[in-house]
């Protein structure tokens, strides 16, 4: 998991636009133990949809939700990413 | 009027006081069109050479055009906030510029008491471009704003992301007074450095205005220069017979001030000049068409503050915009109060009109001028106005102006907002 591509993305995204030690980031990390506040995280998880051309469902990434890691964060992109694609491949996603 | 008689008092009193009172500069910062290193602002200033380019301007809908524009050569992402938040074009400037100035002042923030550190700065359309684009974004195809939009765009946004990175308690002025606002922002640093209520201040202002959407505005205003084709670069022609308006830039320039006694008690280098008068005033007549009788009275107030008289300044820095109206009001202003007895140039030509970072960009350049003791030249200028002929402008090649020792920087805001500085060679102390 912490060599996957989503990992590596978010991990850049985290160390270059909001100054996160490398080492601080792991995917048992939760996005509380960021050392961001509530409105730098809110803008993380603006600029990982960003970079994924996707829209993470609030219910499924509930900030008020304690202890989500950026394990989970990844799970959640590559499950919208997905379903993105089989929306709009639907053939491909069927075969 | 009585509050005509508290303004004389208050002058009065600011006289007697400031003459004694000049203003250290220990530091210097910039990010300009003409470079950010001394060497390069310098070599382009010196030389006449304009950064004005012609830039595309392409809007679905419009007919493409050319702009006049002066670009830096600046990585906004390599600026880091100390809010971890993103930050604008104009704001990334800022924190550089003022990063360059405190380490020019070599200044050691954990030695310094920052209760009475103070952010003084300016900028006229601040986060104006980020807004622009984040607009774009929302009616586009994003269809949301980011959640950090206000903290981006609101006027002080450089002025909090300065304040959180020096961690200074003292103060944390912004200041929008148009094409002013960076000259409004030293000149009110100056005074509370000189009233005793802080000791050292980052000063300074900024702009970065050249998002489609802004650069659109301006052009619409008719004020701005169109490229010539054969040579875009002398897009604007300070007080030419043939001015035909502004190029656009974008940039920030900082200062670090402090007493007197401060810089002598932390051993602050001795920089070869000091800031000994500040005015500012309002011509409370046009919101744009200015008013030669307030930048009159701006002046003369700047030159009372520095304890000075007319015949002191060996070198101005004109306003300079290169519109029909402004060259005008300004040529008119300074003949009146100066004659012909003091050299003008007007480094607009060159830089662009960077609007709130322009008075700090330009006091910079005065400050060059005073340090070398050479005026720069105005660029592109041929044939000064028929009109002006009472006035003595740089022309061609820059002039050598050995034993300058008081020079005198303009900045006439749309709004009416006029604000003057005096700089002036450090007289050695004993």
């Amino acid at each position: 998991m912490s060599s996957s591509p989503t990992f590596n993305s978010i991990a850049t995204i985290l160390e270059t636009d909001f100054r996160v030690a490398r080492a601080n980031i792991s995917p048992a990390t939760a996005l509380s133990d960021l050392g961001l506040d509530s409105l730098a995280l809110m803008e993380f998880v603006f600029a990982v949809e960003d970079a994924f051309h996707l829209r993470i469902p609030e219910d499924r990434l509930d900030p008020r939700e304690a202890g989500i890691t950026l394990q989970r964060l990844c799970e959640v992109i590559d499950a919208e990413g997905e379903a993105a694609a089989a929306r709009a491949e639907p053939m491909a996603a069927a075969a | 009027m009585s509050s005509g008689a508290a303004h004389a008092v208050l002058a009065a009193t600011a006289t007697a006081h400031t003459a004694a009172a000049p203003v250290h500069v220990s530091g210097l910062g910039f990010i300009t069109p003409l470079g950010r290193s001394i060497e390069a602002f310098d070599d382009a200033l010196f030389a006449g050479r304009s950064a004005v380019r012609a830039q595309p301007l392409e809007i679905p809908g419009m007919d493409p055009m050319a702009i006049a524009a002066a670009t830096c050569d600046f990585d906004a992402s390599s600026v880091r906030s100390a809010s971890r938040l993103p930050l604008d074009r104009g704001t990334a400037m800022a924190l550089a510029a003022a990063q360059d100035a405190a380490a020019d002042a070599g200044l050691d923030l954990d030695a310094l008491d920052r209760d009475r550190l103070g952010i003084f700065w300016g900028s006229g359309l601040a986060g104006a471009s980020t807004f622009d684009a984040t607009t774009r974004a929302l009616y586009g195809e994003q269809r949301r704003m980011r959640p950090t939009t206000v903290l981006t765009v609101m006027p002080n946004a450089a002025v909090a992301e300065l304040a959180l990175h020096f961690g200074a308690r003292g103060a944390a002025l912004a200041y929008a007074c148009a094409c002013a606002s960076s000259a409004v922002a030293i000149g009110e640093a100056m005074r509370a450095i000189r009233g005793g209520w802080i000791d050292i201040a980052i000063v300074g202002g900024h702009d970065a205005m050249l998002t489609p959407g802004v650069m659109a505005s301006w052009h619409a205003m008719r004020v701005m220069a169109p490229p010539p084709a054969d040579a875009p670069a002398t897009a604007c022609r300070p007080f030419s017979g043939d001015r035909a308006g502004f190029a656009i830039g974008e940039g920030a320039a900082a200062l670090v001030l402090e007493s007197e006694a401060h810089a002598r008690a932390r051993g602050a280098g001795a920089q070869p000049f000091v800031l000994s008068g500040y005015a500012s005033n309002c011509d409370g007549t046009h919101i744009t068409n200015p008013d030669p009788a307030g930048q009159v009275r701006a002046m003369r107030a700047a030159l009372r503050d520095a304890g000075l008289v007319p015949s002191d300044i060996g070198h101005i820095n004109a306003h300079g915009t290169a519109t029909s109206a402004g060259d005008a009001a300004e040529a008119a202003s300074i003949g009146e109060l100066f004659g012909d007895a003091a050299p003008v140039s007007a480094t607009k030509a060159i830089h662009g009109h960077v609007l709130g970072g322009g008075g700090a960009i330009e006091l910079v350049a005065a400050l060059r001028a005073l340090a070398r003791e050479i005026l720069p030249p105005i660029a592109h200028l041929h044939t000064p106005d028929a009109a002006f002929g009472n006035v003595d402008f740089v022309r061609g090649a820059a002039r050598e102006a050995r034993g300058l020792r008081h020079v005198l920087s303009n900045s006439f805001a749309f709004g009416g907002t006029n604000a003057v500085i005096v700089a002036s060679r450090r007289v050695s102390e004993g």
